[in-house]
């Protein structure tokens, strides 16, 4: 290497010299071809090759390890350059051979197809090299016979590719095998011999005698070959340039070896009989076209002289005039068949002496010889039998027979192999038709081994021809089998075997027996190892092994997973449509991992994928429909839904919309929907699907419907209002509404039961649980009825039969819950009147209840009062009903109710007075109201006493005068001057004045006159009102005192005697008067006045002139200076005042009590009641300690005030 | 794509029209391209139909250019025929017959029927020497200019298709099949050997 280097150096120095010698040019090509990239790397390379083996074969030997080194190149060209090159080195030098037939086998195993297919060619060349030069070496060495073993291995290696996978392999091996054949079989005078094999060896050059080399061995590997080409092209799925290439074969190897000439009729017959059925259109007619150019050339061929009859048939089959079959007819020769085969055995043996060998040991190799003509004839004479046999039996009856029998067998669609074929049969009936035909189910019947020719040539003793026959016949066995199975099969064949078999049954069966088995298409799977290079052509079921369970799953997955990702470019290729059909189709048929994965992709981006969730859904739709199990749809679609429903984003309507095109809701779909329903964040839109769904699908209304029902019942709140606005508008379709209402009424009916059924807690079944009703369980029977009454008044009616039966609980409820659609209804709804009208027992409280809410903010109307009027006046005289509809009744009606009005619950009594007085509210004025307030207290007053109880009316005109707001010191004037001329006095009179008078001190002067009005109506007559008349000049002292002047004597008389602290006073008050007044004050009064008075003169004096001083409008001023003259008695006076003041500050409290708090108030009434008979009855003789302490309830606290 | 680029032949009957639109578009597309007629002579359109131009293979497409221009300059460039010949001598000089070819290809086409048949005649008569495979295809193409322009698109499409292959011989009647169900044409399609 170091001498090759330098010498580089030195040529490239000297690059320009012209005597670099052809071994440095060498040095340098292969140094650079090193370094070199693909293209220049070749052309030094072969620049190489020229050198060393067309310039100067001497230094072959020197540079063959540098080139063969370049076999490891990355580069295919390269290798394939190294393979060519061990061709010519080992063409140029046999012994070469020794050293470079492994590299070959390495590159024939190379990873390349194209190196492979290359180093095929060469093997191709080098065995029949090898083989001559193995062959005549004397005595080879033992490296000749290692390397001898290395090329048998490798032939049978290629043989073995006529399997493999790569068509181009395949056809490669295909001509490797033809050359082996040719190679292997001895060459005759008939044999057509290329000018360039001249000098090729073959079989009977073989020394007899040679060391490892066995002619009886080659033979058979040579016969073998030609099995496995034979089987090779009989393959049913044989690949057209395959088959071109082996048509190609078989008419070479019968014009070169003219021996096998029969077989290769044989398999022209058949293959034209059973053409492929893989094969397509235009592949047959280029197969038939090869077919006939290969017929052709072997009918010029001498030897075809005795296969003439069958060529030309096929011939004219294909399409071939007559006159070019006959122009391509070999020159006549003289002589039959007999003749022919004898001039074959003879050539034969003249061949070995024709040709010049250089060994003349021959004699040996004729032994052999008689055996090899023996198949070729003895098969021809099968099929001849056969057919000579089957001739007289096509009547035209049998035919017929046949073809009827073979139209069961018929295939569904008709083969593109037998379409191509077909040519109608021109010579029907006529002799040498029958004989055709009798010819080519001889073919047939002979290929699957029956028939008489096969039995007689079957019993020829010799091995070899029981092989020969036998091999053949088994592959076409396995071809019409797998053809059966595939339907394309030529029918004749079948029943034809059928037919031969009832004919010739005993004598068939056991050889039936014995041939079928082998065939069977997994048992040659098993054998090939033991026979060496076999079958052909791809066998899907050969090359392909079961994939595990695993394997197929992912490899589904992966299959769908692609689909799925493609999605935009299938988009933008716009098969999208497509795409989707696909998976739909796939989905549907795969299992649930797969379905999985389609899921979440639809899942990922609902909207866009929307299509494809349709798809799939319909397309388990259209399973299920044709029978297969609602799972797989149920599961898709709920599949679907659970997951758009997990979805936080639903505005895109996608949930909406595959509910609504889903081809079948089932009840767990609907399960889904309710879910969704019940989302509080989704009602709307779950229920508006709903409500498509119910408003579209006709056929399931009521089930969508009764869901949406539920719903109206849901305990949550949201839920339940948007169920219940759905419901409302369902309810205004007709067609709905029965069963909206039945529903709706159902529920109702519910609340009749003593206990809440089950249905409000969920469960389906009807049991009553022992669970109480409460609120909210009532609540849930009502929601939907509620919701429906302001939109059917009719319903009000169901609601008050239930509401009668109802618990107390119940009813309270109730009363509670309707006040919304009471109001909603209004009081002029002709049902709610209705109800009014007929007003069922027991649903009194409800109608009330009804009146309450009807009436609560807007006055009624002129016909609920009329119907309220009625029903009290008719039928149930309970002064409730009136209450609400006080405002729409006449004042007379008023007023003759008041005495049960004014008995009721004092809440009750508050609120009749909130109506009466217009004060519940402040919108309405009180001129509503057909009592103005001075009425109603007048009437109050009036009240006979006889109807009412004293207390009652007592807390009633309490109740008026609280409402101040009303009773205005204007008001009240007016009330007590249309009370002062009632007659007789009304028992309150007094009280009522003492009241106002507190309310309002500056009515003083007004009640003053009140006070001298009584006196003229001889008020001491009424005990009651003379108490409290004492009592008001009591409280309204020293302006009392011109009052109390007025009284008769007697009166005044007891007036001091019911209180005679105002004697005093009242003297000092008269003493006071000038004497002009004095004048008019009469003598009993003075008298009386007196009386009792015997210490206060000095008093009365000052009196008097303060009296003379002032004048009489300045009371105040006198009364003070009166207070100052007479300081001591002032005091003493005072003193008596103070305690006075005290006992009445003790007394006062119990009044405040009773105006406020009724429940005292009731107790002392009692007592109060008990007393007042006694005052009546003493009249004007009561007992001072007495009096006061009855009146004082009555007593407003005027005291206080004053001050 | 096979190691090798592909050597392609198209072959028609008289190397003028069809091979020869082929071969342009073919050697424009950087193929390794050759052109072949098969007929025994080269004939072209004369002035009537039983009139036809005959010349030799030998004759180059400069010759029968400047023969026709002298003949009747009109008629042929009327006819497309000297625009034709014009496009051929810039190809190469003259035409080729197939039958006397002895180099090998990977790749035959023909432009018909018969044209076919000629070629897998003439390489099955050939004595097999290095069993080279050979493929020959037939794409019909009617014999004048429009369809010849139409054919050549469709030879060049199949051509870079098997070109592009991983293993042409292997996946070629695979092809074939799908250029067949494309284009709606059947191709005969054999295998020779050299």
């Amino acid at each position: 290497m170091a001498v090759s280097m330098a010498s580089q150096f030195f040529s490239q120095e000297e690059g320009t010299s012209e005597v670099v010698s052809t071994s440095e040019r060498v040095v340098e090509l292969l140094n650079m071809a090193a370094l070199a990239t693909n293209d220049s790397k070749i052309t030094m390379l072969k620049q190489v090759q020229e050198l060393i083996i067309n310039k100067d074969p001497t230094l072959l030997d020197n540079f063959l390890d540098e080139i063969i080194a370049f076999q490891a190149d990355k580069s295919v060209e390269v290798r394939k350059f190294v393979v060519n090159f061990i061709e010519e080195a080992c063409k140029l030098d046999n012994e070469l051979l020794i050293k470079l037939i492994a590299n070959l086998h390495m590159l024939l195993k190379d990873e390349n197809v194209n190196v492979v297919k290359k180093s095929i060619l060469t093997m191709t060349q080098l065995y029949k090299v090898a083989l001559q030069w193995v062959a005549r070496s004397r005595p080879p060495s033992e490296q000749q016979e290692s390397c001898w073993d290395l090329v048998t291995e490798m032939a049978a290696d290629i043989l073995l590719l006529l399997e493999s996978d790569n068509d181009g392999i395949r056809t490669h091996a295909v001509k490797f095998v033809e050359s082996l054949i040719v190679t292997l079989s001895p060459r005759t005078p008939d044999s057509e011999v290329p000018k360039r094999q001249e000098g090729d060896i073959s079989l009977e050059q073989i020394p007899s005698d040679h060391a490892f080399l066995k002619y009886n061995t080659l033979r058979d590997v040579g016969k073998q070959a030609v099995k496995e080409l034979l089987k090779f092209m009989a393959h049913p799925a044989i690949s057209s340039i395959n088959l071109t290439a082996a048509l190609g074969s078989l008419a070479s190897i019968a014009r070169q070896r003219p021996m096998f000439m029969a077989e290769v009729i044989q398999a022209y017959e058949t293959l034209h009989a059973n053409l492929p059925p893989t094969l397509a259109k235009s592949q047959v007619s280029s197969v038939r076209k090869n077919l006939k150019l290969q017929l052709l050339s072997v009918l010029r061929h001498p030897s075809s002289y005795e296969y003439q009859g069958p060529i030309s048939t096929l011939l004219l089959d294909l399409g071939t005039s007559q006159g070019e079959i006959t122009r391509h007819l070999p020159p006549p020769r003289d002589s039959n068949r007999k003749r022919a085969r004898e001039d074959g055995e003879g050539g034969q043996k003249k061949s070995r002496t024709d040709i010049p060998l250089p060994d003349d040991d021959d004699d040996k190799d004729t032994i052999q010889l008689p055996t090899i003509p023996a198949p070729a004839p003895s098969t021809q004479s099968a099929t001849d039998i056969t057919a000579e046999f089957l001739r007289p039996l096509l009547s035209p009856e049998n035919v017929a027979n046949l073809v009827l029998i073979s139209m069961v067998y018929l295939p569904d669609s008709m083969p593109a192999s037998f379409q191509a074929t077909y040519t109608p049969v021109e010579s029907a009936g006529t002799d040498a038709q029958i004989r055709h035909l009798a010819r080519l189910m001889a073919t047939q019947m002979t290929s699957v081994g029956i028939g008489p020719g096969v039995e007689q040539t079957k019993d020829v003793p010799v091995d070899v021809v029981e092989e020969e026959n036998t091999k053949p016949e088994g592959l076409v066995i396995k071809r019409r089998i797998s053809a059966l199975t595939k339907g394309q099969a030529i029918s004749v064949l079948g029943c034809q075997s059928e037919k031969a078999k009832e004919e010739e049954e005993e004598e068939e069966d056991a050889p039936l027996a014995k041939k079928r088995p082998e065939p069977i298409l997994p048992a040659t799977q098993i054998r090939p190892s033991g026979v060496g290079g076999r079958k052909k052509v791809f066998r899907l079921k050969e090359v392909t092994e079961p994939l595990t369970e695993v394997q197929m799953k992912s490899l589904k997955l992966g299959a769908v997973q692609r689909i799925l990702q493609a999605e935009r470019t299938v988009g933008s290729s716009g098969a999208s449509q497509m795409r989707v059909k696909v998976l739909a189709r796939l989905v549907t048929q795969l299992d649930i991992s797969v379905k999985a994965e389609v899921l979440s992709h639809f899942l990922s981006d609902p909207r866009m994928r929307l299509d494809l969730a349709l798809a799939w859904l319909y397309q388990e739709y259209c399973e299920y429909q044709s029978g297969a199990g609602e799972e797989a749809y149920q599961e898709c679609l709920i599949g679907i839904l659970t997951g758009l429903q997990e979805r936080p984003d639903q505005r895109d309507g996608v949930f909406t919309k595959v509910v609504l095109e889903a081809p079948l809701l089932t009840d767990s779909a609907l399960d889904v929907l309710r879910k969704y329903c019940e989302d509080e964040g989704r009602s709307y839109l779950g229920m508006s699907t709903l409500r498509d769904l119910i408003l579209t699908r006709p056929a399931r209304q009521f089930q969508y419907l009764h869901l949406l029902l539920d719903l109206s019942s849901h305990e949550k709140d949201k839920i339940r209002q948007q169920s219940l606005h759905f419901i409302k508008r369902m309810y205004e379709k007709e067609s709905l509404r029965p069963y909206i209402e039945k529903f709706a009424l159902n529920y109702l009916q519910l609340l009749v039961h003593p206990n809440p059924p089950s249905v409000l807690f969920g469960a389906d079944k009807d049991t009553e649980v022992a669970a109480p009703w409460t609120e909210d369980t009532v609540k849930q029977c009502l929601y939907l009825y509620l919701a429906l009454l302001p939109q059917n008044h009719k319903l009000i009616h169901e609601l008050a039969s239930v509401y009668t039966e109802a618990t107390a609980d119940i009813k309270r409820t109730v009363l509670r819950v309707i006040e919304t659609p009471i109001r909603g209804m209004g009081m002029n709804s002709p049902e709610l009147l209705l109800l009014v009208e007929n007003c069922p027992k027991g649903a009194e409280t409800l109608v009330t209840r009804c009146l309450h809410i009807l009436t609560d903010k807007v006055p009624p109307s002129p016909e609920l009062v009329k119907r309220v009027r009625e029903l009290y006046h008719k039928r149930l005289p309970d002064v409730r009903f009136l209450i609400p509809v006080l405002n729409g009744l006449d004042k007379k009606e008023v007023i003759q109710a008041l005495p049960k009005l004014i008995k009721l619950n004092p809440i009750v009594v508050k609120e009749v007075f909130n109506r009466l007085l217009g004060t519940q509210h402040g919108e309405v004025s009180s001129s509503m109201s057909p009592l103005t307030p001075g009425d109603l207290l007048v009437a109050l007053h009036n009240i006979d006493s006889s109807k009412c109880d004293m207390k009652s009316v007592i807390k009633a005109t309490n109740l008026c005068f609280s409402a101040r707001s009303v009773y205005t010191s204007e008001v009240l004037a007016v009330v007590l001057q249309q009370l002062m001329d009632t007659t007789p006095l009304p028992m309150l009179l007094m009280r009522t004045v003492i009241q106002a008078l507190g309310m309002y001190p500056r009515l003083g002067g007004f009640i003053m006159n009140i006070l001298t009005r009584l006196i003229y109506k001889q008020v001491w007559k009424y005990p009651k009102v003379w108490e409290g008349f004492i009592k008001c000049c009591q409280r309204t002292k020293p302006q009392s005192f011109s009052v109390l002047l007025q009284l008769p004597p007697p009166q005044l008389l007891s007036v001091l005697q019911t209180s005679p602290d105002l004697r005093d006073p009242l003297l000092v008050h008269v003493r006071a008067f000038t004497p002009h007044q004095l004048a008019h004050v009469p003598h009993s009064i003075m008298a009386i006045l007196e009386a009792e008075s015997r210490t206060d003169t000095g008093a009365e004096e000052s009196a008097q002139v303060e009296e003379e001083q002032d004048t009489p409008a300045q009371d105040i001023i006198a009364r003070r200076l009166a207070q100052e003259k007479s300081l001591k008695k002032q005091i003493e006076e005072q003193k008596g005042r103070n305690n006075q003041e005290m006992e009445e500050v003790a007394e006062v409290d119990p009044p405040a009590i009773f105006i406020a708090e009724e429940e005292e108030e009731e107790d002392s009434m009692k007592s109060q009641g008990k007393e007042v008979p006694q005052e009546d009855s003493s009249s004007n003789a009561t007992t001072a300690e007495k009096s006061p302490v009855a009146d004082e309830p009555m007593e407003e606290d005027p005291v206080e005030k004053k001050d | 794509m096979p190691t090798a680029p592909l050597r392609v032949a198209v072959v028609c009957s008289s190397n003028q029209n069809r091979s020869m639109e082929a071969h342009n578009i073919l050697s424009k597309r950087s193929f390794n391209v050759r052109s072949f007629g098969t007929g025994t002579h080269v004939k072209l359109p004369g002035p009537a139909p039983d009139k036809p131009n005959v010349y030799d293979f030998k004759t180059t497409y400069e010759q029968m250019y400047n023969d026709l221009l002298k003949k009747d300059k009109e008629l042929y460039t009327q006819n497309g025929i000297l625009h034709m010949l014009d496009r051929n001598r810039r190809i190469k000089p003259r035409p080729e017959r197939f039958q006397n070819c002895k180099d090998n290809f990977d790749l035959v086409i023909t432009c018909e029927e018969r044209v076919y048949d000629q070629v897998v005649e003439e390489l099955n008569s050939r004595e097999q020497e290095t069993c080279q495979p050979v493929h020959v295809i037939n794409v019909d193409i009617q014999d004048n200019h429009e369809e010849a322009t139409l054919g050549a698109f469709l030879i060049c499409e199949l051509c870079q298709c098997i070109q592009h292959t991983e293993d042409m011989e292997n996946e070629i009647d695979e092809l074939l099949q799908e250029f067949e169900d494309k284009s709606g044409r059947t191709f005969l399609h054999t295998i020779c050997f050299y």
